[in-house]
């Protein structure tokens, strides 16, 4: 019995210590190695340490392993490499665009996909791509032709033809997992090939911002093509996950993927330089080392890498540390040099969001005090040292949007509502006209309920501004908290009571994108979910009619813009939600080894700097090595 | 010992698995919280999902995960999915499966985590326990001391200050990473040297913050055991002060200290999983920081598990090894 | 026992007050640790008392200007005066762990002491449940529960329950496991066989021996919530407004303090966190040494 017990017991022993890593012939000596240990406890140690290495070495072994299984990839060296900085949380080997869940652009799969057309928002320019030109053939925008580019080939050598665009339409109608169906569902009558290279898109209504919003990629918007021949065969393209050789007709293939970095070589044969429309790219390699974590965290260790030349670029910074980060380097720059604010404009305005169908905040004076609170130009001194970045307009003030926040009649607006004025005293008379009276604490308070001002934020991109957002609101009355939890977005979702810090993503050359955000027929009811960018929940008949009658119109129309004011008024009568801020990306531009960046001196292809937008591609193939 | 106390323990073990699953089953579900729903709810920021189409998705893949199912059923397939060692896939990382997760991350825990805990474990042992010796020379006595007091130091703490003044500032080691950016992981020595030169200031942090916990109790735990009668007895013998230290004092006093190493793994793993995340290490510790964000439960379920199991295993396998060491138990 | 230390100091004259002081001579950790923690103490009760604690809060003053004679600690970025936000958050953190330390040692004690005295069932009940928690990852139940809140629940209060919910098994498997050896020893037998009652004896001959083990184990308490609150902290559970240490440092962290060139800013409070924490382990170990008299002897 005990001898079975024994042997029992010491092969349990060697499970312990293969488990702790140790190398296997050491274990029988396990059981006495406890007695031993302390008469000499230093040689102990040093032989500890040994182990450690071994242990090391095991586990690296491992690693190795599941390595070695994709095969030999040859060595770049580090003025070919671009090395790029990005939290990537998608699940290996998702390449798939049609991939749902988990595809993402963000995290490099850009450099795989390409659309009929680019659109560089800094030189203001569209780009021809997969296609040679896109025109809509009707007066009334309800009819679109869009001629191929004859060189364009996918990466397995089949031609991209006008066969890929139908496919590519066509998915997007039927398959309302893809997330343009919607747009498609609403305009889209029919797509045919007339021809080998041509396709002719038949629409259900006027379109007009339809080949902009659409098909062109710009920062986060738009769609690729995707090849016909790859998905067309499959029984369900949401669950093809795409692996590392899917045929893709961009410049990079993923040789190497895992949850350290994500590696991309460039492909010799890239149709796109044979077409002439580019010259062969310098980045031979593009390595996305994984920062791990939530986007934004740990950023100043992203900071510290990128001075010590590790990383050429990674997300965008806070104001101090990308300060900091040019003071430290003079190698790297930004989008707007040495100087403030660092960066360019986002198209990603930030209002504080709440539920307007939610009491208290259903009531427009509630609203209206909450506005009066927030005092812009402290949180610009404070914030961002000076530096003009908070505003009140729900779209950044690109050059046509500037010309419409210039007009006369926004102007007048401007005066009439005062939307940036900070006046605790107007909000107190607003709030005590609504029905509140100031409790012990100092908060407002009806029927025993404050007003929660608990501000929903995201901690690596929002830790600056939003503890000092809460304290404005505190300050006037309204029970503020900090919720940097991982609930924040799905509060936002849920229409949860408290406020919500999100962008816009929308508006680029005219307002529509942006005022149609608030269009009653994305206000979910209250106990459901609503749509990204929706969060408000507002309705508004008379709103929605001035959009119904924007949408056909073109933004050169007079009407449009008469009608676009008309929107910009109820925006800022009702406070819909509360602009704060304007988005800057300060992105760190390492010139140690790659130089061309898009800077506001030099547009390189005229695309803003985010790598990990869609326009990322023309990024880096225009990057020229400094060698 | 007999056959019943063998058959006893494993029981515990399975007692404890059964409370550490239900608990991480049922705590989650305070939360109200819909993991599908935020999963789309964060691809739907890159693209125009409208709310039906995205109630129509969710719906279905709620389906496709069990999550519409009544409660008890869910709890049901879930205690069954354990027995059968089978923890279901990821929702955040779909399609991957959560043993898939772990199996991937655990090389880089074993490696950083157990040798840091068994490190600490040695070497706080050994300080303790000639700390509390009083034969002992007065300086080998002291040297204790300072490690006692990094007892107050958290290793995250340490951690951030070894970053920025070890890694940036000095560009003495690495700024974190597994290994150097573009390196592809080979055969070489060159890279397992790379690997080992990664995972020397995180096991520093560890490492350092942990050892006076070590010093501290085994030092108790020496001051505890001259009182006893039989080291007494032992000092009247006139054995030699070594032999004392080693038969009577020292295998006395690293009984409980054992039982504490399984213990001490677990609190390990809280300061580990900030740890692999500010190094951005890809071991255990960022998975479940990285699915306690994503609200990813199937993931949290079976990363808690997985470290409970491990622990309790550890646990249960030192007491019954405990008659080998200790003869009195024996009986 | 105890009747012969008393008369010993009837003797000898000296106050208790003295002999403790002489003690503390003896006992250099936990003479340490006193000093620590009574300038640790005296420094937020003046401080407390002295200085306006809205200035803990963000937007009171100018941000980021290092230590001055205007500002001794220097202001955060979010113009935090650092040394009112020092003083609200030692309170603070001092709060949690006293709370949570004492609610555990209490649990602790009563259900060790149940355990372990009156045994049987009610001990194999106790001391099973105590060891089928105990290998459980606490921290990750914490985060679990701490991230489930309404974050304007999410108090100094609430975070010291948190932190006790599964803090107690240790304290009791501690006391539990002390009560049962000297439950054995003979000055208990002794008054069992001389007629005493269960509450008797164990508030008159074991309790008195076991203090300075409850005592310890407070210590141990507070030690590890202060721990598990500064973790908390760290993953952005914690109240994020209030400035509590953990808060400090982290915040600080995030904004890339050191980097930026605020090095006051984090690092004051990480002393002051460390500070905290070593008095605690050595008043720990300490005590440890009290509670073995025979160890005394040795030194």
């Amino acid at each position: 019995m005990k001898k079975w017990l024994l042997t029992l017991l010491s092969i349990l022993v060697v499970f312990s210590f293969v488990l702790s890593a140790c190398s296997p012939s050491e274990a029988p000596e396990a059981p006495a190695a406890a007695e031993e240990a302390e008469e000499a406890p230093e040689a102990e140690e040093a032989a500890a340490a040994e182990e450690a290495e071994e242990a090391e070495e095991a586990e690296a072994e491992k690693v190795e392993e599941a390595e070695e299984a994709t095969g030999g990839i040859a060595e770049v060296a580090r003025e070919d490499t671009l090395v790029l900085g990005w939290s990537i949380a998608s699940p290996i080997g998702v390449t798939n665009p049609w991939a749902v869940p988990g595809y993402t652009h963000q995290e490099g799969n850009t450099f795989l996909w390409e659309p009929l057309y680019w659109f560089g928002i800094f030189a203001d320019e569209e780009i021809p791509w997969l296609a040679e030109s896109m025109e809509y053939t009707k007066e009334d925008f309800t009819e679109l032709t869009i001629k191929m580019n004859p060189m364009a080939k996918w990466s397995d050598g089949v031609p991209v033809t006008a066969a890929d665009v139908v496919f590519t339409f066509e998915g997007q109608m039927n398959d309302e997992k893809l997330p343009y169906h919607g747009q498609f569902d609403q305009f889209v009558e029919s797509v045919e090939a007339a021809d080998e290279l041509t396709v002719v898109v038949a629409f259900k209504q006027p379109a007009p911002r339809f080949k902009f919003e659409v098909l062109m990629l710009k920062f986060d918007t738009g769609i690729p093509i995707v090849p016909a021949h790859v998905l067309g065969e499959l029984d369900s393209w949401n669950d093809f996950p795409g692996d590392l050789d899917m045929p893709h007709s961009g410049p990079y293939t993923i040789v190497s993927w895992d949850n350290n970095q994500k590696i991309l070589d460039l492909r010799e044969d890239w149709w796109a330089v044979e077409a002439g429309l580019i010259d062969t790219p310098d980045v031979k390699r593009i390595v996305m080392f994984n920062l791990g974590g939530q986007i934004g965290q740990n950023m100043d260790v992203v900071a510290q890498r990128i001075v010590n030349n590790e990383m050429d670029s990674a997300l965008d910074m806070r104001s101090d540390l990308i300060k900091s980060i040019l003071a430290q380097n003079s190698d790297i720059t930004t989008h707007a040099g040495d100087n403030p604010p660092y960066g360019y404009l986002d198209w990603w305005p930030n209002s504080l969001w709440v539920n307007t169908q939610l009491p208290p905040y259903d009531d427009v004076r509630v609203r209206q005090a909450m506005n009066r609170c927030v005092d812009r130009d402290t949180i610009n001194e404070i914030v961002y040292e000076g530096a003009e970045i908070a505003d009140v307009y729900p779209f950044p003030l690109y050059p046509g949007l500037q010309a419409f926040v210039d007009s006369p009649e926004v102007q007048a607006l401007i005066e009439q509502y005062e939307p940036r004025k900070f006046d605790p005293d107007e909000a107190a008379a607003l709030m005590t006209d609504a029905g509140f009276v100031l409790n012990g604490d100092g908060m407002w308070e009806r029927d025993g309920e404050t007003v929660s001002a608990v501000i929903n934020g995201f901690e690596g991109i929002h830790s600056d501004i939003v503890p000092v957002l809460v304290e404005m609101f505190i300050n006037c009355g309204f029970d503020g908290s900090v919720n940097f939890g991982d609930n924040a977005f799905q509060n936002m979702v849920d229409g949860e009571a408290g406020m919500y810090m999100w962008g816009h993503g929308a508006s680029l050359k005219d307002p529509y994108a942006a005022f149609e955000l608030y269009h009653g027929r994305y206000s979910a009811d209250l106990g459901t979910t609503a749509g990204t960018n929706r969060w408000s929940r507002y309705s508004n008949p008379e709103y929605d009619a001035i959009l119904d009658e924007m949408a056909p119109l073109a933004s050169d129309d007079p009407r449009f813009h008469e009608l676009a004011a008309q929107a910009m008024e109820i925006y800022w009568r009702d406070v819909i939600d509360i602009p704060v801020i304007q988005w800057l990306h300060r992105i760190a531009y390492n010139q140690t080894y790659w130089v061309n960046w898009p800077t506001v001196d030099n547009l390189a292809a005229g695309s803003n700097g985010a790598f990990w937008a869609h326009t990322g591609q023309l990024v880096v193939t225009n990057l020229q090595s400094t060698k | 010992m007999s056959i019943r106390k063998v058959i006893e323990r494993l029981l515990f073990l399975v007692v404890v698995i059964w409370t550490a699953s239900t608990i991480t089953f049922f705590i989650p579900r305070i939360s109200k919280r819909n993991p599908i729903r935020e999963r789309f709810g964060q691809l739907a920021r890159t693209g125009g999902f409208s709310p039906d189409e995205l109630e129509i998705i969710i719906e279905s893949y709620s389906q496709k995960f069990g999550l519409d199912k009544p409660l008890w059923e869910q709890y049901a397939d879930y205690i069954g999915g354990i027995a059968r060692l089978d923890l279901g896939v990821s929702l955040y990382q779909y399609p991957k499966t959560v043993l898939e997760l772990i199996q991937e991350a655990i090389p880089w825990t074993l490696g950083l985590l157990v040798v840091s805990t068994i490190l600490s474990f040695i070497i706080g042992n050994s300080l303790g326990a000639v700390a509390a010796w009083p034969r002992a020379p007065r300086w080998l006595r002291s040297i204790a001391t300072p490690f006692i007091l990094f007892m107050g130091v958290p290793p995250v703490l340490l951690a951030v200050f070894l970053l920025f003044f070890v890694a940036f500032r000095l560009k003495a080691l690495p700024l974190g990473g597994a290994y150097s950016i573009g390196v592809i992981p080979d055969q070489s020595l060159e890279f397992y040297l790379d690997v080992l030169r990664h995972q020397l200031l995180p096991a520093l942090a560890l490492i350092f913050g942990t050892v006076g916990g070590w010093v501290l109790s085994m030092r108790g735990m020496g001051v505890t055991i001259q009182g006893e009668d039989y080291v007494l007895f032992a000092e009247h013998k006139g054995l030699s002060g070594f032999t004392i230290f080693r038969d009577y004092y020292l295998r006395n006093a690293l009984l409980p200290q054992v039982t504490g190493f399984a213990l001490a793994l677990g609190n390990m793993v809280t300061s580990g999983i900030v740890i692999e995340q500010l190094f951005g290490l890809p071991g255990i510790g960022t998975v479940l920081y990285n699915a306690i964000k994503a609200n990813d439960y199937l993931v949290i379920y079976g990363v808690v598990l997985f470290i409970t199991i491990a622990i309790a295993t550890l646990m249960v396998m030192v007491e019954l090894l405990y008659p080998l060491i200790d003869p009195r138990i024996r009986e | 026992m105890a009747t012969v230390t008393i008369s010993q100091q009837e003797f000898q004259q000296p106050s208790r007050v003295m002999l403790f002081f002489r003690y503390l001579r003896r006992n250099p950790g936990l003479f340490i640790g006193f000093f620590i923690l009574i300038g640790l103490i005296l420094f937020t009760v003046i401080g407390v008392l002295t200085i306006d604690s809205s200035d803990a809060y963000p937007l009171s003053v100018k941000p980021k200007q290092p230590p001055s004679l205007e500002y001794p600690f220097g202001t955060d970025f979010y113009g935090r005066d650092l040394l009112a936000a020092m003083v609200v958050g030692m309170w603070q953190t001092a709060l949690i762990g006293v709370l949570a330390g004492a609610i555990g040692t209490l649990i602790g004690v009563t259900l060790g002491f149940i355990s372990a005295y009156f045994g049987g069932r009610l001990d194999s009940i106790i001391k099973g449940t105590c060891q089928i928690l105990l290998p459980i990852p606490v921290f990750l139940i914490q985060v679990v529960i701490a991230g489930s809140l309404d974050k304007r629940d999410v108090t100094i209060y609430t975070m010291a329950l948190i932190v006790v919910l599964l803090a107690w098994m240790w304290p009791t498997i501690v006391i539990r496991s002390q009560v049962l050896s000297m439950k054995e020893r003979q000055f208990v037998s002794v008054a069992k066989l001389s007629g005493m009652g269960d509450f008797e004896i164990i508030f008159a001959e074991i309790m008195p021996n076991l203090l300075p083990f409850i005592a310890a184990s407070f210590v141990w308490s507070v030690f590890s919530a202060v721990f598990a609150s500064f973790y908390l902290a760290v993953v952005g559970l914690g109240p994020l407004r209030e400035p509590l240490l953990g808060n400090t440092i982290w915040a600080a962290q995030s904004q890339g303090a050191f980097f930026n060139g605020w090095w006051w800013w984090p690092l004051l409070p990480a002393i002051a966190m460390v500070l905290i924490l070593t008095s605690l382990a050595l008043i720990n170990m300490g005590l440890d040494e009290l509670a073995n008299p025979r160890v005394r002897r040795t030194e």
